[in-house]
């Protein structure tokens, strides 16, 4: 028996912060004097009103959660949060299409950042606020939000946290769940307001500085700009937001111990390693490849490199240089770092460097295995047995993830996409990184693809973010079994 | 509060569930893997992969933070040396579980508190207690006793004879008698309500009364219940408990113990002089009819399977026997054997967890029982000085709703509590609680 009316209710309760979220973005209109404000008054409150009554009339709901409500409510709360985002969108008549809008919002909140808008620029203010605002909720999860200020949830909240964060292992930082998902945002709110602060300095003026600190520290991608980063010709701006990108691809829970000065923490950490090692490696490469192909100065050809692989590994998608422009290998390249996605515990994407690890350690293991049939190889991480619990997980998650790919690529060039074109936009949306490859790379964007291409990707998008068994699980006839 | 529990044994994850619910803090140590996920994805708690023992673990646990260290492993030895190092570690509180009595004598207790460990608990010692102290009130389910008998928490279950069913909490109260008893909770298909005035009681209730001294026998009268003269015992399983329990009972009842494993049985009986120990299988019908079942007054079941021991109980209630206490260790077999009949259950980890629950509360509490069968607790409260149950009448106080005052101790006499009833300081108070509420309750007490 599911618990309907839990469900609904905190459901109710998600969409009135989603509301509320929309005010915010009513000063920013009023500052700088566009009329659009009434716009988010009035999505706003539609949002406000729909959800404070759901949760109003199912205040008095049993308050136990299990795993099946869990997936569930994080799923609806995803695409609802979606559904309603759009209003902005619509009401302003920015994106007039219903079809359009859903694209965009779910791109924000899945942080994304794949675009159907030709002419970001010709956006007001708020609109563009409101833009990166879905993505800066969707960097970290509302649930985790909704947990942080909800105190009703004790037991049903560890659920709907398992579903919304699935990560591979989970690192609580205080006992309480409340007190983990606190932190959680305390430390991305502070890192946030450190990039504006540095933007700020850096040249870029309050509202642009505002929305891409928004953005990066979502991994979301969205840019204020048509050119996204390429329009500041500022390698300080850049480097700037480099660094904020690594951190945010970072396992939050490293970025905790790092705050209290706990460094060896940070550095005996196996993922953090590869994760820098895997940017190192590529960075080099890459910035190589650049040196040797184009007419640029060490520094830029550096420069650019690291910008583009810490873009794309951290699944942010800010774009400096169109890589399809560069030699064609190094666009392979791009491609292939569009797999591994940023830690576990980040707001990154992807498949997760501790999942592309665990799977490289135990093929190569399987090999010893054969060797001693009847040796114990388990595998280890972090200096610690794994669980082949673990082990079957990760498996199945990376097959799921490419089984999908498979078939939504198969899907795609059925919409008469080429196969870069279906492969590169599928990649990018699983992924939840932004620019793809053929016609829906960097220089393009997704305004063309089919309606029926946009919802099917949107889809993607946040089968990617929940990380797949969440929203998988729910298409499972065993899900459903009494 | 802080709390640091080691072990996620049945008693661990049964504090660390409880605990957890009424907002603390909780870390739980424990070397167990499967264990650790269990409790670590079903409760809000922070879990942590380890020995207790080891002192980099305690400390990865912020002992110096923790208000109370809990060590309930299944190692006695590991629990009294994690104990011992969390107290010197920084934990301010800590409580050992233990299996060996010798320990609780008070020169022995006194040199463990100058090692560290501030109290040590033998829940099978305790569970053995209860069940000599049920058998003197065999009509009852359970009896909780307070201020040394003064006021008495009974639960019993109405069968179709009770003259109550279907009767209002206004019917059979009598206006001009004093208050001699209260229900405090009904039970009714795994859901425990505190009744108001107008609640009815139905066949099949399990009901929760709080009296004073005097109201015992007029109790009885309207449960339909007479109470029965124990004197010919069975207990079936020479665990700690059936053997400790024998052993009290021994002097002033006939006493037969049957236990299967005939190496334990022969020691068993080489300690126990005033039982008479048989071996054999306890769930062999020929056996037991021979040993004579049918003229038992109290079958007693305490192996260490809870299957066994509510067979082997339903099987005495059919040969006739007035009286049944099973142990019962599976959480959720507690509600389903009561409804089939069996009188008692008793359970340790709900024994433990209740004594260990009672340093958890920021007020002074002198007892705490968690109780079987509900998920509700009955505590006794001290009323501090200034608290703010003092400060008016039961009636104009916001207490919570789902906790009932039962009854008030004030100096040598005891009463029952009405609306108009004034806490006055140091009064002992009987609180019934369901979960979740314990801790407000608490608030009005401090």
């Amino acid at each position: 028996m599911l618990n309907t009316r839990m469900i609904v209710n905190i459901l109710g309760f998600l969409l009135v912060i989603e509301g509320l979220f929309m005010f915010l973005s009513i000063p920013v209109t009023l500052i700088y004097g566009e009329s659009d404000f009434t716009v988010f008054l009035i999505s706003g409150g539609i949002t406000i009103l729909i959800g404070g009554i759901s949760w109003f009339f199912t205040r008095d709901a049993q308050k136990n959660l299990y795993r099946r409500e869990g997936y569930i409510i994080v799923t609806l709360g995803w695409l609802l949060f979606s559904l309603f985002g759009t209003l902005p969108f619509i009401i302003s008549g920015s994106i007039p299409s219903f079809t359009n809008a859903f694209f965009e919002t779910m791109s924000g909140f899945t942080t994304t950042g794949a675009s159907i808008l030709d002419d970001i620029e010709s956006l007001s203010h708020g609109i563009l606020f409101w833009r990166s605002i879905t993505q800066w909720i969707g960097g970290m999860g509302m649930i985790v939000l909704s947990l942080a200020i909800l105190p009703l949830l004790g037991i049903g909240g560890m659920q709907l946290f398992i579903a919304e964060v699935p990560g591979v292992t989970y690192d609580k930082l205080h006992p309480r769940i409340r007190g983990t998902a606190a932190r959680l945002w305390l430390i991305y709110i502070i890192f946030t307001v450190s990039e504006i602060i540095l933007l700020w300095i850096a040249g870029m003026d309050v509202f642009d500085a505002v929305c891409h600190s928004f953005t990066t520290m979502a991994t979301g991608g969205y840019s204020t700009k048509q050119a996204s980063i390429a329009y500041w010709d500022s390698p300080f701006i850049q480097y700037i937001i480099i660094v904020f990108m690594i951190v945010a691809g970072t396992n939050f829970t490293l970025s905790y111990f790092a705050l209290h000065f706990r460094f060896d923490k940070v550095y005996n950490n196996e993922e953090f390693r590869y994760y820098i090692g895997f940017i190192f490696v590529f960075t080099l490469i890459i910035g190589l490849g650049l040196f040797m192909s184009l007419d640029l100065n060490p520094e830029e050809a550096f420069r650019i490199s690291l910008f583009q692989v810490v873009s794309i590994i951290t699944t942010t998608g800010f774009i400096t240089s169109d890589y399809l422009s560069w030699i064609s290998v190094l666009g392979v390249f791009i491609f292939f770092l569009m797999f591994f996605g940023g830690s576990a515990g980040s707001t990154g994407g992807g498949v997760k460097i501790m999942r592309v690890v665990l799977l490289i350690k135990n093929s190569a293991l399987e090999l010893k295995r054969l060797i001693h049939p009847n040796a114990v190889i388990p595998v280890r991480f972090n200096h610690q047995l794994l669980d082949s619990q673990i082990t079957t997980n990760v498996l199945a998650f990376i097959s799921f993830y490419l089984i999908i790919i498979v078939i939504s690529m198969l899907g795609m060039s059925a919409l008469g996409y080429d196969l870069d074109t279906s492969l590169g936009a599928v990649t990018t949306c699983i992924g939840n990184i932004g620019p793809g490859f053929g016609e829906v790379g960097p220089a393009f964007n997704f305004n063309h693809v089919p309606d029926i291409g946009k919802w099917f990707l949107s889809f993607l998008m946040m089968v990617g973010r929940l990380e797949i068994f969440t929203v998988l699980v729910l298409f499972s006839p065993n899900f459903w079994k009494k | 509060m802080n709390i640091i529990i080691a072990g996620a044994g049945a008693v661990g994850s049964h504090l660390a569930k409880m605990l957890s619910s009424e907002n603390h803090d909780i870390t739980v140590i424990e070397n167990d893997r499967d264990r650790l996920r269990n409790v670590g994805s079903a409760f809000d708690i922070l879990s942590l992969e380890g020995n207790a023992s080891s002192i980099g673990i305690l400390k990865e646990a912020k002992i110096k933070k923790a208000d109370i260290f809990i060590a309930v492993t299944q190692s006695e030895s590991v629990n009294v040396a994690s104990a011992i190092l969390a107290k010197e570690l920084g934990a301010a509180k800590t409580i050992a579980r233990i299996d060996n009595q010798e320990y609780l004598f008070p020169a022995n207790r006194e040199m463990f508190q100058k090692k560290g460990i501030d109290y040590m608990i033998y829940p099978e010692m305790i569970a053995a207690k209860e069940i000599v102290g049920l058998l003197s009130h065999a009509g009852m389910s359970d009896v909780v006793d307070f201020s040394g008998g003064r006021l008495h928490l009974y639960a019993f279950r109405l069968d179709e004879k009770a003259p109550i069913i279907n009767k209002t909490l206004i019917e059979i109260s009598d206006p001009d008698d004093v208050l001699e008893y209260r229900a405090v909770a009904i039970t009714r298909k795994e859901k425990t309500i505190i009744p108001r005035g107008n609640d009815k009681f139905l066949e099949g209730d399990m009901v929760y009364v709080i009296t004073n001294k005097g109201g015992v026998n007029n109790l009885l009268r309207y449960t339909g219940k007479e109470n029965i003269e124990v004197r010919n015992i069975m207990v079936m399983g020479g665990s700690r408990i059936g053997v400790r329990t024998a052993q009290d009972l021994g002097d002033q009842h006939y006493v037969k113990l049957i236990e299967i494993d005939r190496e334990k049985s022969y020691r068993i009986s080489n300690h126990l002089d005033n039982a008479l120990v048989i071996n054999g299988d306890g769930t062999n019908v020929d056996l037991l009819n021979q040993e004579g079942l049918s003229k038992m007054d109290a079958f007693i079941a305490v192996t260490g399977n809870s299957e066994t021991n509510i067979l082997s109980c339903l099987l005495a209630r059919k040969m006739g026997v007035k009286k049944t206490i099973a142990e019962v260790e599976n959480m959720d077999y507690i509600s389903l054997s009561e409804n089939i009949g069996i009188d008692t259950i008793i359970n340790k980890k709900l024994i433990a967890a209740g004594r260990i629950f009672r340093f958890t509360m920021s007020s002074e509490v002198a007892i705490i029982k968690c109780l079987t069968g509900t998920e509700a607790e009955v505590m006794e409260f001290v009323a501090k000085q200034d608290s703010p149950i003092t400060k008016s009448s039961l009636r104009d106080m916001d207490f919570p709703k789902d906790a009932i005052i039962g009854g008030v101790v004030r100096g040598n006499s005891s009463f029952i509590a009405n609306g108009d009833t004034m806490i006055k300081p140091n009064d002992r108070v009987v609180v019934f609680s369901l979960p979740g509420s314990v801790g407000s309750v608490g608030k009005f007490f401090n």
